[in-house]
């Protein structure tokens, strides 16, 4: 099913653009020059790409209004406002913050992640080399056998983290925190053990892991 | 201010008071003796010796030739007047008379040998006495006045001996003492008021006004103190109103800027996909890294006009360096992945707390970043490492590029290392570079 856009810009050139160059990738796209009749769209919209500097009503007094009746609609602020003060002030309510000037490839690689972080589509099923993964249904098969991988709760938790956030880094302290729910301290060893655990479970070879990649100093990745 | 209503005034007053009511101190003390006690009353009659002569020798006089009842009547009379006294009267022929009250030691017949022995008893140890001729004539007989010495020996006022006198002096001296020390501690406790109040700063950073109560010299000192907190406040706003006019016009003039680059942008990638020459092509991709630098270059610029005028706002705080450091790292691997560098890095697994801000020093980075991704290119390498130098936590990011100071360095990049200069001087940082054609290596670290 396409997903629907719901895009306020005012500049036409823009606007017109981005409209075309999202449907192209299979968005249905609402493009609207004004935050007025924002609110009508909003029941069908699955994610809302905003500008800021608009005519009457600014990106930031729409964004919270709209944030504030469809707190489930992921917002992406995209505005050619660069300076640190916008932006935390976007991001007190907006879930994304792109500046222009842009790449297509960016915006939509964006789009998708949020899509996907707020549930908008829900991927039935992950196929990651030989392991194929149905979150909906907490459920991790070796697909070359058939049989299914049990893991523990913890490496369950690490696992679907990093899928959450496919093609993302993620920190040592970033995946502590989402799993344990406490403050990582430098030097702790608990979440390489859990992840040398979880490799030999479901790597071929966890001395090569081919499908939580180490990003060494940094953290961890998943591609898909 | 009036001058009444001044402390100089209430001071003098109590100055005044105090060296009037002093001398007055002892009249006030006995005053009421005087009046209530009889008895005092009575002895200061016998205090003026020479009044009592004088009044003695007079009544003597007065009785001159009387008959005996005259003079019986006349020192009864007198006795009454003066009940503490001892009186009588000896006749021509030497007899007592009258005696009040009786006394043993006076003879009832005087010889010549009695008189000569009660006037050398009264001139010695015995009572204060006064001898008078009645009527001025020796044949007429003679009267005898009598006191005991105590009587008229002047009241004492010593100290010592009047407890009570002793304590009241003290009390009064005390309660001058305790006036006094009320008004200094009154005057005190307010300096140290005001001073608390000008001391603490208020929710914008400004001492809040104080409450005047009197005007005095201190209200008034309160009073310029508000004076010059309504001016601070004033100027603190109007500078803060202009912090932000500028922030505006700089923001509006980024954005003016950048939305035409965007347009510029979405055309090229538009253009992209259409069939184009290999000339063609390589044309489109110098546009795009162009726009890319025009819009970085942009942001540096804008951010280097607020940094000099000094009106980007810094918020340091204490800041774990590695985790920040991985941060940035995660938002630059994807571009040096892409542009095939290998990304070497080496954290160390011990806490590096900073004071700084994040956003600025996150900004730092992303300029360092930048270049290694812009001018070192060649060396397809940089390094993310924490070193131990000389006692300090440094933070080394290096690249293998050709140096700094070797053409590959495009125009543009000065600007991003001044900021990066002026952040780190802001925040109490400092840097080194070692830069040769084989690579640069940055060092950041804490300034002593």
């Amino acid at each position: 099913m396409r997903k629907n856009l719901l895009y306020i810009e005012d500049n036409k050139e823009i606007g017109a653009w981005v409209s075309e160059d999202l449907t192209e990738r299979g968005y249905h796209v609402i493009w609207l020059t004004s935050g007025e009749g924002a609110i009508g769209h909003m029941e069908s919209a699955d994610l809302v790409i905003l500008d800021i500097m608009l005519p009457g009503l600014d990106g930031f007094s729409i964004g919270q209004r709209l944030k504030k009746e469809f707190p489930k609609t992921p917002i992406l602020l995209l505005s050619a406002r660069t300076s640190i003060d916008d932006k935390l002030q976007g991001l007190h309510f907006a879930d994304d913050y792109v500046t222009k000037p842009f790449h297509p490839d960016e915006l939509a690689a964006r789009v998708e992640v949020l899509l996907r972080r707020f549930g908008k589509i829900s991927p039935p099923l992950i196929q990651l080399a030989h392991i194929s993964i149905h979150l909906d249904q907490n459920l991790i098969v070796d697909s070359r056998l058939n049989v299914e991988i049990i893991l523990t709760a913890k490496q369950f938790q690490i696992f679907t983290y990093l899928l959450r956030h496919p093609n993302q880094i993620l920190t040592k302290e970033q995946i502590y925190e989402a799993v344990w729910g406490s403050p990582y301290m430098e030097g702790d060893k608990t979440l390489m053990v859990h992840i040398r655990h979880l490799r030999e479970k479901i790597e071929k070879n966890p001395s090569q892991p081919q499908i939580i990649e180490t990003i060494r100093g940094i953290g961890y990745r998943v591609k898909q | 201010m009036k001058i009444r209503q001044s402390l100089l005034m209430k001071y003098l007053l109590i100055i005044t008071a105090a060296l009037i009511l002093w001398p007055l101190v002892l009249p006030i003390y006995y005053i009421p003796k005087e009046f209530l006690d009889n008895e005092v009353k009575q002895k200061i009659m016998y205090l003026d010796t020479e009044k009592l002569e004088q009044m003695w020798h007079r009544e003597a006089s007065k009785l001159n030739g009387g008959t005996p009842e005259k003079i019986n009547k006349r020192l009864q009379t007198l006795k009454e007047q003066y009940s503490m006294a001892t009186m009588f009267w000896v006749d021509a022929d030497g007899n007592t008379k009258l005696m009040s009250p009786n006394q043993l030691k006076i003879p009832n017949q005087w010889t010549l040998q009695d008189s000569v022995e009660f006037m050398k008893k009264s001139v010695g140890t015995g009572p204060f006495t006064i001898v008078a001729y009645i009527g001025g004539d020796s044949n007429q007989g003679f009267m005898v006045f009598q006191v005991p010495h105590t009587l008229t020996e002047p009241l004492s006022p010593s100290f010592i001996d009047d407890m009570y006198l002793l304590a009241f002096g003290f009390l009064v001296f005390a309660l001058f003492l305790f006036i006094s020390w009320l008004f200094f501690s009154k005057i005190r406790r307010r300096l140290v008021q005001l001073q608390t109040a000008m001391t603490e700063a208020g929710e914008t950073g400004i001492p809040d006004k104080v409450a005047i109560s009197k005007i005095d010299e201190i209200g008034q000192l309160g009073q310029a103190f508000n004076r010059m907190i309504d001016e601070l406040t004033k100027s603190r706003k109007r500078e803060q109103e202009e912090e932000v006019l500028r922030k505006q016009l700089i923001a509006n003039i980024s954005h003016d800027l950048r939305t035409p680059l965007t347009t510029i942008r979405g055309h090229a990638y538009s253009l992209q996909k259409e069939s184009l020459s290999p000339k063609g092509e390589e044309s489109l991709h110098l546009i795009e890294s162009k726009v890319d630098m025009l819009s970085q270059l942009l942001d540096n610029l804008l951010s280097y006009t607020l940094l000099s005028a000094g009106k980007y706002t810094i918020k340091r705080k204490e800041t774990d360096m590695m985790r920040l450091i991985r941060a940035s790292l995660v938002s630059w691997y994807p571009v040096f992945e892409k542009e095939g560098f290998e990304v070497d890095v080496r954290l160390q697994e011990k806490v590096l707390v900073w004071n700084v801000d994040p956003q600025w020093l996150t900004r730092i980075i992303d300029n360092l970043f930048q270049n290694v991704v812009r001018h070192a290119k060649s060396g397809r390498y940089v390094g993310v490492r924490t070193e131990e130098k000389e006692g300090r936590n440094v933070v080394v990011i290096e690249d293998r590029g050709s140096g700094m100071n070797n053409g590959s360095h495009e125009k543009g990049a000065g600007i991003g290392l001044s900021i990066v200069s002026l952040m780190l001087k802001e925040m109490n940082l400092d840097w080194e570079i070692e830069s040769s054609s084989s690579g640069t290596r940055i060092y950041l670290h804490e300034k002593i």
